[in-house]
């Protein structure tokens, strides 16, 4: 017979193993300093599909690692339909030991969400909003809902900007500004009502999704450009090249790390397999030019 | 709510961001109030009947079932509701006005533009039906919206072909549409 201790110890055995099975998994490209703010990204994810689990398989190795404690969600968090059981399948199943572990996850809406279902369901932390902010450290968080980008919103972000005094203002919405895609590109129209915004009032970093595939492009306007739609849809051969594309992925699924530490921004991007495919530290504003960004 | 929309309204003008509302007296004012008054008279029987929506909840099936209430309620209130109750035919050959002086200005291109990488959908229009769960929502593009009447919050537009969709978010009924409201070289 087995004596509780014996049960205790076995699993903290278990639980140590797979520690050390996670770290020998993963290759971390952040220098995890201490008291640094570090988060995770994930764009276009909602599928349900094998992919999109086997991303988050990696997402929680990497965070057993990384420690971040939470994910911005850049979109279509939800293909498809809206019932509970889309819910599980394509929320919180594939996310549970990220969720278990209290990982806390923010939405921003995508053209294939339910704005008005998703708003209010409180895993994705959007309380009963459209549009939000949050902070964590230094860095003001902006979730837009660029699907319906109206006045009562663009007031609002001009608002929010203009009070904060956060080191780092970082905005994550869909549908990016910036991108070379085939399958979407740029919104043209977007960029030009929400682009003024972004630089008067010293946004530094902009995530976007919508486009199936990773691209990290060179700073326009003095503003670093993410583009991480493929957490689980994907556009293979996505791509053509630009002056303004620094380097993009678009042969599997992908995921963001994130960790800021006073000025300097460190990004790693992990695909589906595990691969590092870019990675870098972007700097402040006021070092735009000498960013010391490195794809792998 | 009304309040809230006049301060949203007065800080928007301040920034420079809203559209600027018809020179008083004329006939697009006219116009313009007539529109406003029909989207209160829509808000004050949705307020009396439907009641206000869910708060957050770890539970999708209760707010599904709460939107789903609401539409219901709205579709039954509403029950015989035609095209053209909140866009009379002078307030629709307004809205046209206004989307054709977006298309023609500064940004016009763009708004084409925007409108082409969109994911069309394809849906026939009817009054009080729900806006299909399945379809993606197609993204309405900002200079478009900064130039028509801005809405409380529960009411959106949304660009489904060439209409321009009058929706209650909160519960996912079309309300009204203009109809062929996109010029005719926007497909």
């Amino acid at each position: 017979m087995l004596t509780r201790r014996t049960i205790a110890f076995a699993g903290l055995m278990f639980a140590l193993v797979c520690l050390l099975y996670a770290e020998s998994q993963v290759a971390v490209k952040l220098p995890l300093l201490s008291g640094s703010v570090r988060f995770a990204v994930i764009g276009d994810s909602g599928t349900g599909s094998t992919e999109q689990y086997e991303v988050a398989r990696q997402l929680e190795a990497h965070r057993q690692v990384v420690k971040f404690d939470f994910v911005i969600m850049l979109g279509d968090n939800i293909y498809g339909g809206h019932s509970p059981d889309d819910f599980q399948r394509k929320f919180e199943v594939p996310y549970k030991p990220l969720l278990d572990a209290g990982v806390k996850f923010y939405a921003s809406l995508g053209n294939h969400d339910d704005p008005n279902i998703e708003r209010l369901y409180k895993p994705f932390n959007m309380n009963g909003e459209r549009y939000y902010t949050f902070k964590r450290g230094d860095a003001q968080f902006y979730a837009l809902d660029s699907t319906y980008m109206d006045a009562r919103q663009l007031t609002w972000l001009e608002q929010n900007l203009r009070t904060s005094n956060a080191r780092w203002k970082i905005c994550y919405f869909h549908h990016p500004l910036y991108n070379d895609g085939k399958m979407h590109g740029p919104d043209l129209d977007l960029r030009n009502q929400l682009t003024p915004l972004l630089k008067s009032y010293g946004v530094n970093v902009v995530f976007s999704g919508h486009e199936h595939a990773y691209e990290r492009l060179k700073p326009q306007g003095g503003i670093y450009y993410f583009i991480q739609g493929d957490s689980g849809k994907l556009e293979h051969h996505d791509f053509h090249r630009s002056e303004s594309m620094q380097t993009s992925f678009d042969r599997d699924r992908t995921f963001m790390l994130v960790e800021i530490q006073g000025d300097d921004l460190h990004f790693q991007t992990v695909s589906r397999v595990g691969e590092t495919v870019d990675s870098g530290v972007l700097s402040k504003p006021q070092e735009t030019s000498g960013a010391r960004a490195a794809g792998k | 709510m009304l309040i809230a929309v006049v301060l949203t309204a007065i800080a928007a003008c301040r920034t420079g961001i809203a559209q600027k509302p018809p020179t008083a007296g004329t006939a697009d004012a006219a116009v313009a109030d007539d529109f406003e008054a029909r989207v209160k008279r829509y808000l004050d029987f949705r307020q009396q009947r439907i009641g206000v929506p869910p708060k957050p909840t770890d539970n999708p099936a209760k707010i599904l079932a709460r939107q789903q209430e609401m539409g219901d309620k709205i579709r039954v209130a509403r029950a015989g509701a035609k095209q053209g109750e909140i866009f009379a035919p002078a307030i629709a050959q307004y809205f046209r006005k206004q989307i054709a002086e977006s298309f023609a200005g500064r940004y016009g291109n763009a708004i084409r533009a925007s409108l082409a990488h969109a994911e069309p959908v394809k849906v026939e229009l009817q009054i009080n039906q729900s806006y299909p769960p399945n379809q993606p929502l197609q993204s309405t593009p900002p200079t478009l919206l900064l130039n028509l009447p801005e809405l409380a919050d529960g009411l959106e537009y949304r660009v489904l072909n060439r209409e321009l969709v009058l929706r209650d978010a909160q519960g996912n009924v079309v309300i009204d549409y203009v109809p062929n409201a996109l010029p005719e070289s926007v497909k």
